[in-house]
């Protein structure tokens, strides 16, 4: 396996926003890159695919550097938003149109249809016009029909956006399948944290076209390096605190609550971070608590309770608990977490502000 | 027992307006096609019919009439469509300043009576029209000119004229709804452009090329004004034979078995064009975000469409301000001096003479006429798409659009054996007029009823609204550009009409067009210039009127690409 297989450096100005981004991604890898709308991500795939052209920097593809190929030159596929399967030709001739358009010999192009139909569950559809497929189904004749010319790279813009939820759900556990039985590398665009955690080999945190971090999906979600890592990939409480850090530890005085020992974290040296604690590593309890306060809100959700409990210096916590402990409104409660479940991270909204 | 009473007397009341429901569209039906029944019985039901038909269709002048018709019919549709495509490129590809008001400019040839098309042709075109003067002052001594405007040429020319803009128009906003990702995902799939154009962008723009086509054909073929005034006795299509057979040489029989024959030409054509439209309609997209059109980044690009502009203004709207220049000549003439006379000419004995009747009862027969018709068609019109929604009567529909495919000589001269006898010329005329306008009109207001209000009539009705309160608190002020926009597209079919008039107005009903008409037929070009600038002025009017309405319904949404 390739580890620099794609290899990303490129920028692109637009007035309002500018794309500056640094990327590699291995080969056969299921890569997502991960952000909220209009943060670039779609941007970066049309950069990568050619139809965008970046004002500087370069796109190399195992070892051969696209910067300068047009788009048909790239062999890269595309499965769009919206899927832009071409209404006047049948599920069938979509398949067949970008090995029409390598002139690959009738015989083996008909093989190659076959293979897709089949491999897609499409067989039946083959002659149905696009517009009389659902959105499941049509989902599948955009994946066929980008995979069936054998690309590079696949890169997927989003592509269960407009299914709901449970069709989007079993749809990416087929796509993940996918991947994995054919070992095409691809790159997957959403602004779902759940698809990005649940599909990803690794995946990239995009904002303000920037990417603040790349990682496998536990390592993200467990150590994001940035604040909005912290809060775009689940829920998380970010305290402010200050850091000393000594021979046995950082300790570090959260505001609101009470100093403790956390294990050393590399380049956390003395001055103002941010405390992140996600709210299921918060409890309840009476002994020794770091933080004390009241439950402003408390909202039942079926396998728990989730509840906002003030703490000092109008601090709000966010709190998820199981069933065995119901919350009260007004209620006073004492909260505490494992050290290893904190990460002190750096304030860095200035970083997005730039 | 009350309430059973009262919901007998409801489902009673339901079936009687059901009843008056289905009785409407067929009561109308009846009025459009009685006519035309006339027509074709005479055709087809009389001693010698089927005979005569064989030796016709065998005969010289029947296959000169197919030919001519057919050719210049099929010029003129490749023309205007080969002429419209690159603009339509840049229409359904790009935003651009100015992109709204120029497409709404484009549909002001389209409104124009056809002999204000021909006046306009003939004061810049013709023998002694300002293209020729030009050509004159560009090669001295050469004896450079064009003299083809009263020939086949001539003829194709103006047709393209007419039918161009309404092409461009068309095909751009069919443009605009081909999504730019499909090119991508072609590109994406190792298309080069050329590759997709040939295999996508073409078959998808194909149907309306198709239906396009097939619209511009059957207006060139069915072509009346034009080829009467620019045709002479040398090319005729069948409606100006019908005409001639007809009014002047009085022979009904063979009027109509022409219009028979043409009927049967034109269910080919109809059946062509309809199933396009439906091609077309399955295959419609919704209309993406465009990019800027940024011409510093495609100077060529820039300097094609500038060229195309440049060209499209010279061809189309020179010839009308040259309309408007002459009426303020002294003669007409280029040359002359500025002055007001020709318009006080209007006024004088030498118009009445020429056309036969005053200004001002041209004018006020022109207003009045229009302005019925405008108004009658509209409120059938409209009565029938509020019914259409009730009632859904499926291919009745089609029905209600084939007056687009009967001649309207032939049913004018149907019309005029039907009920010459019993009705007066001017109810005649508004008869006719209303069968001419009522497709497009109903086509307009059925849209409109089809994309707006439906539930804002429930919300109305919800809160206690019905009937006439219903109507004038929600629906009117809902449909009201709508139907000011099918009003004046009803006005403005009445006033550019022609041949109405001139069978079914026996001589005794003059309009602007017939003015025109007889003012060109006597050489007083001056005066036809002055009235011309008059009927532009209207036509200008009632256009502003119509794209007032059109604007909700051709507008297309725009905003920026997505990232």
């Amino acid at each position: 396996m390739k580890e620099d297989f794609l290899q990303i450096d490129v920028t692109k100005g637009y007035p309002e926003f500018q794309l500056e981004v640094q990327l590699t991604v291995a080969e056969g890898e299921f890569f997502s890159l991960v952000g909220p709308s209009g943060c670039g991500k779609t941007t970066l795939l049309r950069l990568i695919s050619g139809l965008t052209r970046p004002d500087q920097g370069r796109i190399i593809l195992n070892d051969r550097d696209l910067t300068a190929l047009t788009v048909w030159e790239r062999k890269i596929g595309f499965v769009f938003q919206d899927y832009a399967l071409f209404p006047h030709l049948t599920v069938g001739g979509n398949i067949e149109y970008g090995l029409k358009i390598q002139r690959l010999p009738g015989s083996q192009r008909q093989e190659r249809i076959k293979k897709m139909l089949a491999l897609f569950e499409l067989e039946e559809l083959v002659d149905r016009r696009v517009q009389e497929l659902s959105g499941g189904e049509r989902q599948r004749v955009a994946l066929a029909r980008a995979l069936a010319p054998e690309p590079f790279l696949l890169l997927l813009d989003e592509p269960f956006a407009a299914l709901d939820y449970g069709l989007r759900r079993r749809l990416r556990r087929e796509l993940k399948e996918l991947q994995t039985k054919l070992g095409f590398t691809a790159i997957f665009v959403t602004h779902q944290q759940e698809e990005a955690l649940s599909l990803s080999d690794r995946l990239a945190v995009m904002a303000a076209g920037r990417i603040l971090q790349v990682g496998t999906a536990a390592e993200v979600y467990s150590n994001p390096v940035h604040p909005f890592v912290a809060t775009f990939l689940g829920d998380a409480n970010l305290i402010p605190c200050t850091v000393q850090s000594g021979p046995e530890g950082l300790t570090v005085h959260p505001q609101g609550g009470k100093s403790l020992l956390l294990p050393s974290a590399p380049g956390r040296v003395c001055g103002s971070y941010l405390l992140m604690l996600r709210p299921e590593d918060l409890f309840l309890t009476t002994d020794a608590p770091v933080f004390t306060g009241e439950i402003r809100t408390a909202e039942y959700i079926g396998y728990g309770f989730s509840a906002e409990v003030e703490v000092g210096g109008g601090l709000i916590l966010k709190l998820l608990t199981g069933k065995e402990n119901p919350l009260l409104p007004g209620e006073r409660v004492g909260l505490a977490f494992r050290p290893q479940a904190a990460k002190v991270i750096p304030d860095g909204a200035h970083h997005l502000a730039n | 027992m009350k309430r059973r009473n009262r919901s007998t007397w409801l489902g009673q009341r339901r079936k009687r307006l059901a009843g008056q429901a289905r009785l409407f569209p067929l009561l109308l039906l009846a009025f459009f096609f009685l006519p035309v029944l006339v027509v074709l019985g005479q055709a087809f039901l009389r001693d010698q019919a089927w005979p005569e038909l064989l030796a016709f269709l065998r005969s010289r002048q029947f296959q000169k009439v197919l030919v001519f018709s057919t050719g210049e019919a099929f010029w003129s549709a490749c023309f205007s469509l080969a002429l419209a495509l690159p603009g339509a490129y840049f229409f359904g590809r790009y935003r651009f300043p100015g992109k709204r008001l120029l497409r709404s400019v484009l549909v002001l040839p389209f409104m124009l009576p056809g002999i204000l098309v021909v006046l306009a042709m003939v004061v810049f075109y013709g023998q002694n029209g300002v293209f020729n003067s030009w050509l004159a002052a560009l090669f001295p001594g050469q004896n450079r000119s064009f003299t083809g405007l009263y020939g086949f040429w001539g003829i194709v020319l103006t047709h393209v004229f007419y039918n161009f803009a309404f092409c461009l128009r068309m095909l751009g906003e069919r443009w605009e709804r081909i999504s730019p990702q499909l090119e991508e995902a072609s590109a994406t799939l190792g298309a080069g452009r050329f590759t997709t154009w040939w295999r996508v962008i073409l078959p998808l723009l194909a149907p309306t090329i198709g239906y396009l086509g097939a619209l511009v054909f059957l207006y060139s073929f069915l072509s009346f004004t034009v080829v009467l005034v620019l045709g002479g006795y040398l090319y005729q299509t069948f409606e100006v034979l019908i005409y001639i057979e007809y009014n002047h040489k009085l022979r009904f029989n063979q009027a109509s078995m022409l219009a028979a024959v043409q009927m049967i030409i034109l269910a080919a054509i109809l059946t062509f064009q309809r199933w396009t439209q439906r091609l077309s309609d399955r295959q419609n997209g919704t209309v993406s975000p465009l990019p800027p059109w940024q011409p510093k980044k495609q100077p060529v690009g820039a300097f094609f469409f500038l060229i195309y502009l440049t060209g499209s203004f010279f061809f189309f709207f020179l010839p009308l301000l040259f309309v408007l220049i002459r009426s303020f000549k002294e003669r007409g003439q280029p040359e002359g001096l500025w002055t007001l006379t020709n318009y006080q000419d209007l006024l004088g004995t030498g118009f009445r003479f020429a056309v036969g009747s005053d200004l001002w009862t041209v004018v006020g027969t022109s207003l009045v006429l229009a302005l019925t018709v405008g108004l009658v068609t509209t409120i059938l019109a409209y009565l029938l798409a509020r019914q259409r929604r009730l009632l859904p009567w499926g291919k009745l529909d089609l029905w209600f659009q084939l007056p687009m495919g009967v001649s309207f000589l032939t049913f004018a001269f149907g019309l005029l054996r039907l009920a010459g006898r019993s009705l007066p010329p001017v109810l005649l005329i508004i008869w006719a007029q209303i069968f001419l306008a009522f497709p497009l009109v109903y086509s307009l207001l059925r849209t409109a009823r089809r994309e707006g209000g439906e539930d804002y009539l429930a919300a109305a009705q919800t809160l206690g609204a019905s009937g006439w309160e219903l109507f004038w608190t929600v629906e009117f002020p809902l449909m009201r550009k709508a139907l000011a926009s099918a009003f004046a597209y009803g006005v403005a079919l009445s006033l550019g009409d022609l041949s109405a008039v001139l069978v079914l107005g026996q001589g005794k009903v003059i309009t602007l067009s017939v003015a025109v008409y007889r003012l060109i037929g006597h050489y007083h070009f001056p005066q036809a210039v002055a009235l011309g600038t008059l009927f532009i002025l209207l036509a200008v009017l009632l256009f502003a009127l119509v794209e007032q309405g059109n604007r909700r319904f051709w507008s297309a949404e725009r905003g920026e690409g997505s990232r």
